[in-house]
């Protein structure tokens, strides 16, 4: 059979492997920005023990590659009693580890924020909670959107992880098709121009998205 | 000058951690009155109108506005006499400081919908008359980046002034203007003295101060070295140290000539025989 049979014979469970992958990423994404939320505000707020603990777990979890979260996730936390479905301790995983970037883009977009603006906005009589919505925000969002969007395309890529772990995603997919066919190489190069198709589609979509904010504020 | 008093500034003290930058001014601005505060770069003068505001908190004295009053040293004031006072003060800034992601009839639209409440329809009447008033009906729909440096000043002034304020606070509005553009920011805050309202105002202009200012104060040191009327202190300054600062400014303008200066910004030297 030519490459291009075998491709069209086993596109249909590609493409089942790639909605896995897809919703892994967006459950992770979810997790991710609101785990970054929550660092952002526990490190720039008040209390100090919650700012000392945010910045431990930044420090520790951005520093453990993936794999090690993702095991940690799935059979470690099985032997403590909680058992999480392979889909689950993948979100948890990678939520876990790129709510630390998040956090940190969140942050970097807060400071690239010219302090002028919280007090022209102060000035005026703004409340706090109005200077952030309506001044520092809708700044803040413009300077985190590259770094956001590019922490995205990595996040997809690294949900190809959950295969070791029996998730049916895109690699487990292609990781079957390969040992069924014999054909590893025809089979991974598929994988990869279906990330790869992926990838292309959404960085677009999302630098056309970064242009329309940008042309709108000019 | 009625008796009227709209800013009374008592025995005010500030320090950045062990350093103070000025101690124990007090003086008071009437309704209508215009106050320049002048003096060399890092007299102070930016930290202290921005007391006024609480932009900065302060150590020592209390700043009454109206009927609301500041007291440094002890807790921050309630957010309700925060509000009450940064709504009665405007202020324009030395670079501006205009929302990026809004246009400049946004900038100007936003005090009064946030603190006020005031309908959309209504903000937008206002903020375009405000823009029309100083010649920049056609920039409304602008974003910031597209308008000249003069055009953002003059829009900054707008956004402040929509919210009706009891005093304007100008912090050298005009130093980082092009020359060709200083003119027309400074007829804008002539406006404001002919039509009444009150203003302090930090500046380097001293024949705009000179002419629109009723009374200067001249910082230094970490004081106010001198204060009375425009015309007394700019020409006969009784302190030492205001005099070592005046011939200091003064100098290198007038050995400038008069060939240097041009059009309606030529307001910078002392003593000519501007209009
Ligand atoms: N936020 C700040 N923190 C510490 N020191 C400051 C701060 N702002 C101003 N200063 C210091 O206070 C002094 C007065 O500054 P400023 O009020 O800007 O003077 P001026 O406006 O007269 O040039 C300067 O020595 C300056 O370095
Ligand atoms: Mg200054």
């Amino acid at each position: 059979m030519s490459t291009l049979q075998l491709w069209g014979q086993y596109l249909p469970q590609f493409l089942a492997g790639l909605v896995v992958s897809l919703q892994l990423t967006g459950a992770a994404l979810v997790l991710a920005l609101a785990l970054g939320t929550l660092l952002v505000l526990a490190r720039t707020g008040r209390i100090r023990i919650l700012a000392a603990i945010a910045t431990g777990y930044v420090e520790v979890f951005r520093a453990v590659p993936v794999l090690v979260l993702l095991f940690t996730a799935y059979y470690s936390l099985a032997q403590l009693g909680l058992r999480l479905p392979g889909f689950w301790a993948g979100v948890v995983a990678l939520g876990a580890f790129y709510g630390t970037l998040y956090g940190e883009d969140m942050r970097s977009g807060l400071q690239s924020v010219d302090p002028g603006q919280r007090e022209a906005a102060v000035a005026l009589g703004l409340s706090n909670g109005a200077v952030m919505r309506r001044v520092v925000l809708p700044q803040a969002f413009l300077a985190f959107l590259p770094p956001g969007t590019n922490e995205l395309s990595n996040l997809i890529k690294d949900t190809s992880l959950v295969l070791t772990i029996g998730v049916t995603d895109l690699m487990f997919q292609a990781n079957a098709a390969a040992a069924a066919t014999f054909q590893p190489m025809d089979m991974f190069l598929l994988a990869g121009l279906v990330y790869f198709a992926f990838y292309i589609l959404l960085s677009r979509i999302l630098a056309r998205w970064e242009l329309n904010v940008q042309r709108r504020r000019s | 000058m009625s008796s009227d008093v709209v800013v009374d500034i008592q025995g005010l003290t500030k320090r950045f951690g062990p350093r103070t930058v000025f101690e124990d001014i007090s003086f008071q601005v009437h309704r209508s009155e215009v106050v320049a505060v002048i003096g060399p770069s890092g007299a102070g003068k930016s930290t202290f109108i921005r007391c006024i505001n609480y932009l900065h908190p302060f150590e020592a004295g209390r700043i009454r506005v109206l009927d609301h009053e500041l007291v440094g040293g002890g807790g921050p004031p309630s957010k309700a006499t925060l509000r009450q006072i940064r709504m009665q003060v405007g202020m324009a800034f030395q670079t501006f400081n205009l929302f990026p992601h809004l246009t400049a009839l946004g900038n100007v639209m936003l005090g009064p919908m946030e603190t006020k409440r005031v309908p959309a329809s209504e903000a937008r009447d206002k903020a375009m008359a405000l823009l029309t008033s100083v010649g920049l009906a056609d920039r409304a729909e602008a974003y910031p980046r597209r308008l000249s440096g003069g055009e953002q000043q003059r829009v900054a002034i707008c956004r402040a002034l929509a919210m009706d304020p009891e005093v304007m606070l100008f912090d050298e509005p005009t130093s980082m203007l092009d020359p060709e553009m200083v003119g027309e920011v400074l007829g804008t805050i002539r406006g404001l003295a002919a039509q009444g309202m009150t203003l302090i105002l930090v500046t380097h202009e001293m024949q705009f101060a000179k002419e629109v200012a009723d009374t200067v104060v001249v910082m230094a040191d970490g004081r106010v070295v001198e204060t009375g009327p425009a015309r007394d202190v700019l020409e006969h300054p009784t302190s030492e140290r205001s005099r070592t600062f005046l011939t200091r400014v003064l100098k290198p303008l007038e050995a400038a000539g008069d060939g240097q200066a041009s059009g309606p910004g030529a307001t910078t030297a002392l003593g000519g025989d501007h209009p």
